[in-house]
């Protein structure tokens, strides 16, 4: 009833990695996008845009992604009834809500790095809040994100396995088709592991490389902890 | 749609018992992990060659790839080869293998940062190697990856979640089926959400309440 | 007695040529002050003579130990030699009087009484007795360097070592380290001492080194430095720093 598994078995493997890149694309880019405001805000002398952005970021570090994919999964067309999602927008909103979290706490974390000393050389120069942040604060903190960051990446991709339980077509759930043609889960999950390694990996060496030509050094335990495991 | 949370309450024991699970899992699998990821570190930065290059590798190939898959691995193609496991211990020992890997990498940061001028005074009081590494190292290090691992601690218990994919009858699990029975899909999904945000909420309360009294003389210390 | 020779030392730190060919003699009792601009290698010159740098080539003697030789044993040496760094460091998780003991417990093998009374008389001689019980973090900087100081002594070394003790230090605490390091020299410690006190230099020393790009330029007592330095680059550094 099963045939081997062979060469063929990587064309669905390999549409699912590219479903799974696209998908880290655009909830990484949304993520950075809304994870800056959320992380702008919660290092604002504002309370109430502190307070919003806080509730918010422990909430989501503090419930696991697959819940957080559940909710807006099922949760979102009995919210909204009418709405209709497919699979990938639902996917995308699910890890851009939870990438948000974790890059405004890297943004908090790297204007916090960069020194009191140097806010107040930019009060003291009468420097209103954002001209601050945005000559003084945020150029240095730009260099401290880049190594959590890319953690932060490596991360998303990770994560974005989870969103197999949706039923849509990323690398994770090719491998469950590919297993249920094949009844071969040895090699069809090494080879989803190393399509994995190699996404991953890519991404932890363009990471090194950026750092080196351009001389960030940081130490690791100083900064906010990797997303997920 | 009016939420209703009456539905839910002939479930609460089974709600709980799936807390219970998951955090029986990630305490195991914390100590076993750490524990391992101790081996894993010292294999990594001792003076055999093969034994470094291999724990390397499994370092990072652990690290590089989804905790999902490493447990479809188990789970799944373990049995092809013969070997039988239950849900629970297939996620004990993928969440087991898995943390040791990130264990072992906040050891070697922890040991990375203790100021050399520490080592250096050690040195120039006479002291061995091993020495310097038991009395002068360990602590300052133990205190530079506490925070570390507490929070690998919490990341673990919201990564059990994953179990329920593999079908363990963990929190999640549990609230997938009370959703299934109950059709109260919001409504469990934010009394399960809030029991994960109470618990994490907690460890890490409790691991800077520990922090601080485990550590009381880094107040104020340049470490 | 001469207790340190240094004969044609050389370092280098990759393709950078750090001392080049530095020779000196001390004697016992000795106090000598290195001078210099930064750069000019006279902490690569103390740190190499307790093996903290490994030699490039040439010889050091320490009290009869050969430091060019790898039969020797440097743990040795060290004891014999004690050494206060620049940046202090204290064992940030140990007592005041568990920093001062634990060389002696675990080094030296000494009895926990002994050690113990050794480390409170040390403590005292520094002026810290009420501190013994502190953790470093809470001290302040002069208060940290006295108890490096206290930590070196009770190994009871032959020779002291200073890497610039008080570059580290608000100028106003500057002197209460100073003053100890006074005393230890009038009791007739010999000593090394890389500083930019030249005030220090000048009332205590009874020798200094000028050294200047890896070399020493110019020796003297502190009259001849200060007061009639020979060398134009010795001339040079003076006018800029008194």
């Amino acid at each position: 009833m099963f045939r081997a598994f062979d060469w063929q078995d990587l064309i669905p493997l390999a549409k699912g990695a590219w479903l799974t890149i696209q998908l880290c694309a655009m909830s990484g880019i949304l993520g950075v996008i809304f994870g800056l405001i959320l992380g702008i805000a919660r290092t604002s002398p504002s309370r109430i845009a502190r307070w919003i952005s806080t509730i918010y970021i422990s909430c989501v570090r503090g419930i696991p992604i697959l819940v957080i994919i559940f909710f807006i999964f099922f949760g979102i067309p009995l919210l909204f009834p009418g709405l209709e999602l497919d699979k990938f927008t639902s996917a995308v909103i699910a890890l851009t809500c939870f990438a948000a979290a974790y890059v405004a706490e890297i943004v908090r974390g790297s204007i916090e790095a960069v020194s009191r000393g140097q806010s107040e050389a930019a009060d003291a120069l009468g420097l209103n809040y954002w001209a601050k942040l945005r000559y003084v604060v945020m150029p240095q903190a730009r260099k401290i994100m880049v190594p959590p960051g890319v953690g932060f990446i490596i991360g998303l991709v990770k994560d974005s396995s989870l969103v197999t339980v949706t039923g849509l077509v990323e690398l994770t759930h090719a491998g469950n088709i590919v297993t249920n043609l094949t009844g071969d889960p040895i090699m069809t999950f090494l080879t989803v592991a190393a399509m994995y390694f190699v996404i991953c990996y890519s991404i932890s060496l363009l990471g090194r490389l950026y750092e080196k030509r351009t001389g960030i050094q940081v130490d690791p335990l100083k900064l906010p902890e990797p997303a997920s495991v | 749609m009016a939420l209703y949370f009456g539905d839910l309450l002939p479930f609460s024991s089974l709600l709980l018992e799936g807390l219970w699970t998951a955090l029986y899992i990630t305490l195991v699998a914390m100590v076993a992990g750490s524990a391992l990821g101790v081996f894993l570190y010292l294999g990594k930065v001792g003076p055999g060659k093969a034994v470094s290059i291999f724990c390397t590798c499994y370092i990072e190939a652990i690290r590089n790839t989804p905790l999902l898959v490493q447990l479809y691995l188990i789970y799944f193609a373990l049995p092809a080869l013969g070997i039988n496991l239950e849900p629970i211990w297939a996620a004990v020992i993928g969440l087991t293998l898995n943390n040791a890997a990130y264990t072992a990498e906040i050891y070697r940061a922890g040991f990375e940062s203790v100021p050399h001028g520490l080592r250096e005074a050690g040195k120039a009081l006479g002291m061995k190697n091993a020495q310097i590494v038991r009395y002068i190292v360990l602590l300052p290090a133990t205190r530079n990856v506490f925070p570390a691992l507490t929070n690998q601690l919490i990341l673990l218990f919201l990564a059990s979640s994953i179990g329920s994919i593999i079908s363990l009858p963990e929190l999640t699990n549990a609230i997938m089926s009370v959703s299934n029975t109950t059709y109260r899909t919001i409504e469990v999904l934010a009394v399960g959400g809030l029991l994960y945000l109470g618990v994490s909420a907690l460890l890490s309360l409790a691991s800077k309440r520990a922090e601080t009294t485990l550590f009381r003389w880094a107040v104020g210390a340049r470490v | 007695m001469t207790v340190i020779f240094v004969e044609n030392l050389n370092k280098k730190f990759g393709p950078n040529h750090v001392l080049k060919g530095v020779d000196c003699h001390i004697r016992e009792r000795e106090v000598v002050c290195v001078i210099g601009p930064s750069g000019s290698g006279k902490s690569t010159f103390l740190r190499c003579m307790n093996g903290l740098e490994s030699i490039t080539s040439g010889s050091i003697v320490i009290n009869k130990h050969r430091l060019d030789d790898s039969k020797t044993n440097i743990n040795l040496v060290r004891q014999e030699a004690g050494m206060v760094f620049q940046h202090f460091n204290l064992f940030p998780h140990l007592k005041v009087i568990d920093n001062v003991m634990l060389a002696p417990l675990k080094v030296a093998k000494a009895n926990k009484d002994e050690a113990r009374a050794k480390a409170e008389m040390l403590l005292a001689k520094v002026g810290l007795a009420e501190k013994m019980e502190a953790f470093p973090g809470s001290l302040s900087g002069g208060q940290m360097q006295r108890v490096a100081i206290a930590r070196a002594l009770a190994m009871d070394p032959k020779i002291m070592l200073f890497d610039e003790p008080t570059s580290a230090l608000d100028p106003e605490i500057v002197g209460e380290v100073l003053t100890v390091m006074k005393d230890l020299a009038n009791e007739g410690m010999t000593m090394v001492v890389v500083t930019h006190e030249m005030g220090f230099a000048r009332e205590v020393a009874d020798r200094v080194l000028f050294m200047d790009q890896g070399l020493i330029v110019e020796e003297g007592s502190p009259d001849e430095i200060f007061s009639s330095p020979r060398n134009a680059r010795t001339q040079g550094f003076l006018s800029k720093v008194l």
